[in-house]
């Protein structure tokens, strides 16, 4: 930082205003791009959020008021929320205790065996999405792999699929790499000196994990359960797959919104507290986080 | 003697077929200063973090305080690093950096508390308590460092090139205030460095490695005036080498046959050795005026380089080339390129060395 403020000379202004208006010309793209299929549609979401469904399923766009909102107080969607919640609290809970024992193993590792590990973590995204989620299906399914395992050990039947077990099975096994990538990169980077440091200072090997390594982890501890957190909490593909209709999550119940109940204002208003809501997580999340690194 | 804060009884580590250390012996008196000092790679890291125990010795004994200590992790040992770089806890403050140590030995609060101020007294941090590592400069990461370590009441404290990363000035300070400190304390210190004057400035004995052996252990002068080998005279200091040979007991033929008296130790006639002759303790004179009663070599200046204190010949004898460090007193002769000289030397003035490399 400096402490006087030079007055720049018009040739200097000249060439500021040269090089961010390149600057701009290159991010422009990237802006259009967001702009139309983001931003503009994001748009359309919260004003349809204040129009009224007339009587033929459609909507009408005069006369906007807050109907919708006012909807969002009632039992079934509270239900709802708190069940898409506490699902996705557990998914996060469980990709974090699995991913970091591994992130852990691997961050120690030599660095080939690093670079293949990470890329056994990514090889399931060569395969679609979908195509994964049916695959845990076919897996799940009382006559399926899983099921026939467990009756020749003689436990009996596996009736796990169209539960929300399998719902969470299906979630931490879409989403588990999100959370070890962040966390694997914040290991990686503690200084093998600290951990030295800490045993010379009298910590066994319990105590230098637990005062230096998982602060310092913290960071990617708190990136990777928001990349699981948030996606898990609006899931839609996974649970309509492997969950059933009995018990709807927020995905789901915002889809039926849309095209069966043909609500398109009160679905349109649940997306939008979806998101707010999601967003100041996020920003508390970071804050709290943020302040301890 | 009393037993010694350290004692290292044929000490090897090897890393796969890599020997790091080759079997040292090593006795560090209890209370003393004492720096390992080599190049980077002669294994006086790997001694100290032996010590320290983050590393264990593949084959020997390792003492501390006349106990065993060999397989004890570092958790265990009354011993505690001042890390090269520091290795401060970044997400800890500097009160709950230094008082780690006592935390993680159970000390209750109350006097972890008065500990820790005690020591951000000594090592004049008042102030900073609550401050991150990264909000100080690098001299006060430096004394971070020391308070967090000394604040244990270690029986020896290591510091593994403690001064090396700071800048010069600060550098020299924290010599002098190092040395103090020890006095203070009167805690056994343990230094390692690859800085010759660092060492001989601060030390009250050095160890000087090369190649993963210990080569020779003494106070400062002895290591300087009476270096064990070719190796040791070349890194302490610098030094001229004349090859010769032993022609009996401390007479030595030069390679240009003149005859001339050292120390030859007990080695027989016809071993081949090399005379180090420090720059300094070169004399010069126009040629033809050494005192007769000496054996003298002829030679011309090749360059004079003019230092302040001191003038720095390069000097071609016939047969080698000498440098000589001439302190510039009012009275001094000086020489200039292409002057014929002749040089001679005290007989104390070299010491002798294996010859060859």
């Amino acid at each position: 930082m400096t402490d006087t403020v030079h007055p720049l000379t018009a040739h200097e202004r000249a060439h500021e205003s040269a090089e961010s208006r390149r600057g701009f010309l290159l991010a422009l793209p990237a802006y259009l791009y967001l702009l139309v299929f983001f931003a503009l549609p994001l748009a359309i979401v919260f004003v349809y959020s204040f129009a009224t469904r007339n009587r033929t399923g459609g909507t009408d766009l005069s006369g906007w008021n807050l109907d919708s909102y006012g909807r969002l107080g009632d039992e079934i969607v509270t239900r709802v929320v708190m069940r898409s919640f506490g699902l996705a609290m557990v998914t996060t809970i469980v990709c974090l205790l699995l991913a970091y024992p591994f992130a852990y193993f691997v961050s120690t590792r030599r660095p080939a065996v690093r670079g293949l590990l990470l890329v056994g973590v990514m090889i399931p995204f060569w395969t679609n999405f979908l195509v994964r989620n049916y695959a845990w299906r076919v897996l799940l399914s009382n006559d399926g792999p899983v099921s026939e395992l467990t009756q020749l050990l003689g436990l009996g039947e596996t009736r796990i699929l169209f539960t929300q077990t399998a719902v969470v099975l299906g979630l931490v096994y879409s989403f588990l790499p999100f959370m070890i990538l962040p966390l694997y990169a914040s290991l990686e980077r503690i200084d093998g000196r600290l951990v030295e440091a800490s045993r010379d200072l009298y910590a066994s090997s319990w105590a230098s994990f637990r005062r230096v390594i998982l602060p310092l982890s913290r960071p990617g501890a708190i990136a990777g359960s928001i990349l699981v957190f948030v996606p898990s909490f609006g899931a839609y593909v996974t649970p309509a797959i492997l969950g059933g209709d009995k018990k709807p999550l927020l995905g789901s119940y915002i889809v039926s919104q849309f095209l069966t109940a043909r609500n398109w204002p009160f679905g349109a208003s649940l997306s939008a507290v979806l998101i707010v809501v999601m967003l100041s997580a996020t920003l508390v999340y970071f804050r709290a986080g943020g302040r301890n690194l | 003697m009393s037993t010694p804060a350290v004692e290292f009884s044929g000490v090897t580590k090897r890393f796969g077929e890599v020997v790091a250390v080759d079997s040292v012996d090593l006795e560090i008196a209890d209370g003393e200063f004492f720096a390992l000092l080599g190049p980077s790679g002669c294994g006086k890291t790997t001694s100290l973090r032996m010590i320290a125990g983050l590393d264990l010795p593949s084959e020997g004994s390792l003492k501390i305080h006349g106990e065993e200590v060999g397989p004890l992790p570092p958790n265990k040992r009354p011993v505690n690093t001042v890390f090269q770089n520091y290795a401060l806890f970044p997400h800890l403050t500097i009160a709950d950096n230094v008082g780690f140590g006592l935390k993680m030995q159970k000390v209750d609060k109350a006097e972890i508390g008065r500990r820790v101020a005690e020591a951000i007294e000594l090592v004049q941090l008042g102030g900073m308590e609550r401050r991150k590592p990264t909000q100080l400069s690098g001299g006060q990461q430096q004394r971070v460092a020391l308070a967090r370590a000394l604040v244990n009441r270690p029986r020896v404290l290591l510091l593994d090139e403690p001064l090396a990363a700071l800048d010069l000035k600060l550098r020299q300070g924290m010599q002098n205030e190092l040395k103090a400190l020890q006095r203070e304390v009167g805690i056994t210190f343990v230094f390692v460095t690859h800085d010759q004057e660092e060492a001989l400035s601060m030390a009250d004995r050095i160890g000087v490695m090369g190649d993963a052996k210990l080569l020779q252990v003494g106070r400062p002068e002895e290591i300087y005036e009476q270096p064990v080998s070719r190796f040791v005279a070349d890194f302490i200091g610098r030094s001229n080498f004349l090859p010769g040979t032993v022609a009996g007991d401390d007479a030595i033929t030069l390679a240009n046959g003149a005859a001339i008296t050292g120390p030859t130790t007990g080695r027989s006639a016809g071993t081949a050795v090399d005379v180090s002759l420090r720059p300094e303790r070169v004399r010069l004179e126009a040629r033809g005026a050494a005192p007769a009663d000496r054996p003298s070599i002829d030679g011309v200046v090749r360059t004079a380089t003019f230092l302040g204190n001191a003038m720095v010949y390069s000097l071609g004898l016939d047969w080698l080339e000498l440098e000589a460090r001439i302190e510039n007193r009012p009275s001094q002769a000086r020489f200039a390129p292409g002057d014929e000289i002749s040089v001679w030397w005290r007989d104390d003035a070299i010491a002798v060395v294996d010859g060859g490399r």
